[in-house]
């Protein structure tokens, strides 16, 4: 079976996030975790519903603001201050708008945007925030459509997609902004069985470039395939992290172990 | 009799299409304005602040809640005073009279206003929160995401509704008649009362006003069609 190659621990850290705490309301949800993707890894996140990986994968593009801890992309920390409230907020948008820049974000459920063809939704994020002239993004664009194999759907508007073309749309849309670490929300979690495979053949193929990513899935086997890490979150915290066949064959905690037993029946 | 609907000189044909033309002019004008108060109406409504929250609630409680045409009266009768008080505020000491055009536009821009901002607040509400988030993860600015996700995603769900408040609008111009505005209906009853031929004028009136919101329909609903694209499979 193919595997990804170890990545060295002296490769440069694309996505460090330090003691990162998020509450919402009373409800503490992640409790103090501490991250680093390096150039080149593909990080999955696995664990139970509701232990926080959303929100842990979200606080990484600030779509949710920490309330404690650091996040550093590519050697930058984001500047956080409190308010008077006590709620924690950016403290220059600036800065957060253009370390989103690079950072390219798949969501569960695609969230293109509904009133533009698929071409105009992978072209709007170059052209409008990047500045990238119209002709250079179009051609841009559709090579990135060819690439996720749907440039036949380029005029087409999302609602005239399957929802695998549509997530590989969101992807494509993604990558138009040459991100340096790609974030995946459960990418295939919104799709019919039979659309799953074709998105997950895009992922893999960008963890094969190279691709910096962190993914949140429920795919075993795949997460085993791409990843060169595995991370398991239980409650807001790191409960068990290494390499994929430490962590997805011989976990040291007994919570991976009967999460993996749950998990693991249908993939090979 | 039909002599009477002429363009010649004893016709009323002149002075019924120049109130038509008044008539659509206070209608546009009013209905613009009022889309301009209804924005401001539901993001106040929408915001946090619970200041803005009352403010807009008190503006569409009144104006829905009391006769559209003692909003007209209300500020034919109090409108150039409290432009007179707003304008020494701002440091001018003469009197402003408002003239009955613009008290017209904005008595029926205000009563336009209050059910915009209700059809623009729940369009707004309308708009996938996930494409609002996928937006800022491309890393747009909130202006940048207003203007090219926002605003054309709620004027798609927004444009049912502010039909309806267009026909409404162009029907409330007629209650700006009791300022002697020369808009369609004014001039229907001077020429009904001169001619004594008040059936003949009024449905006249009928039939050009008809001939208004059917027009007007028809451009909403080319206007959806072509906002709708990508929402429905064409
Ligand atoms: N915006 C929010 N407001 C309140 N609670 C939230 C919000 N987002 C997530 N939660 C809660 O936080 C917990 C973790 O959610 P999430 O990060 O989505 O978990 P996962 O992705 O692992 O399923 C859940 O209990 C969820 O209900
Ligand atoms: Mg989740």
């Amino acid at each position: 079976m193919h595997r990804h190659p170890p990545v060295s621990d002296s490769a440069p850290a694309a996505v460090a996030v330090e003691d990162l705490h998020k509450r919402f309301g009373e409800l503490e949800v992640l409790k103090g975790v501490s991250l680093t993707a390096r150039e080149g890894d593909v990080i999955t996140l696995i664990g139970s519903s509701g232990s926080g990986k959303s929100t842990l994968l979200r606080c990484i593009n600030m779509l949710e603001i920490p309330d404690d801890g650091r996040v550093v992309i590519g050697g930058e920390s984001i500047a956080l201050k409190k308010t008077r409230g006590g709620a924690s907020v950016p403290a220059d948008s600036r800065q957060v708008e253009r370390i989103r820049t690079r950072l390219g974000m798949v969501f569960q459920s695609f969230n293109l945007w509904t009133h533009m063809t698929i071409l105009q939704n992978v072209i709007e994020a170059p052209v409008h925030v990047l500045g990238v002239p119209k002709a250079e993004a179009v051609d841009r664009a559709r090579m990135l459509l060819d690439k996720v194999g749907i440039l036949a759907k380029a005029d087409s508007y999302p609602v005239q997609l399957s929802g695998g073309q549509q997530q590989r749309a969101a992807i494509a849309r993604a990558l138009a902004m040459q991100p340096k670490v790609m974030l995946f929300d459960e990418p295939t979690s919104a799709l019919d069985p039979e659309l799953v495979g074709e998105v997950l053949r895009v992922i893999r193929q960008l963890a094969d470039e190279g691709n910096t990513m962190i993914l949140v899935t429920h795919e075993m086997g795949f997460a085993r395939e791409v990843a060169s890490k595995v991370v398991f979150l239980h409650q807001g915290r790191i409960e068990e992290e290494g390499s994929p066949d430490k962590v997805l064959t011989n976990p040291d905690s007994d919570r991976v172990r009967q999460f993996l037993s749950r998990h693991l029946s249908g993939a090979a | 009799m039909l002599e009477l609907l002429s363009f010649g000189p004893n016709g009323w044909g002149g002075q019924l299409l120049m109130g038509t033309a008044m008539t659509v002019a206070v209608a546009v004008s009013a209905f613009a304005f009022g889309i301009l108060v209804g924005s401001l109406g539901a993001s106040a409504k929408l915001s946090h602040s619970l200041a803005l929250n009352v403010v807009a609630d008190v503006y569409t409680t009144i104006v829905r809640g009391i006769p559209e045409l003692l909003v007209i009266y209300l500020l034919f009768f109090g409108g150039s005073g409290v432009a007179t008080s707003i304008a020494s505020a701002f440091g001018y000491d003469g009197r402003v009279d408002l003239n009955a055009f613009t008290i017209g536009v904005l008595a029926v821009g205000l009563i336009s206003g209050a059910y915009s901002t209700e059809v623009i607040r729940g369009a707004v509400q309308s708009v996938p929160f996930g494409q609002i988030e996928a937006a800022r993860a491309c890393g747009m600015s909130r202006w940048l995401i207003l203007r090219r996700v926002l605003v054309p995603q709620t004027l798609r769900f927004a444009l049912p509704g502010l039909g309806n408040v267009w026909q409404l609008t162009l029907k409330d111009t007629a209650l700006v008649s009791v300022t002697a505005l020369a808009e369609l209906m004014r001039i229907t009853h001077l020429a009904a009362g001169a001619t004594r031929q008040p059936f003949l004028f009024y449905s006249t009136a009928a039939v050009l006003y008809l001939m208004l919101t059917t027009i007007s329909t028809a451009l909403f609903n080319r206007a959806e069609i072509s906002a709708n694209r990508g929402v429905r499979r064409a």
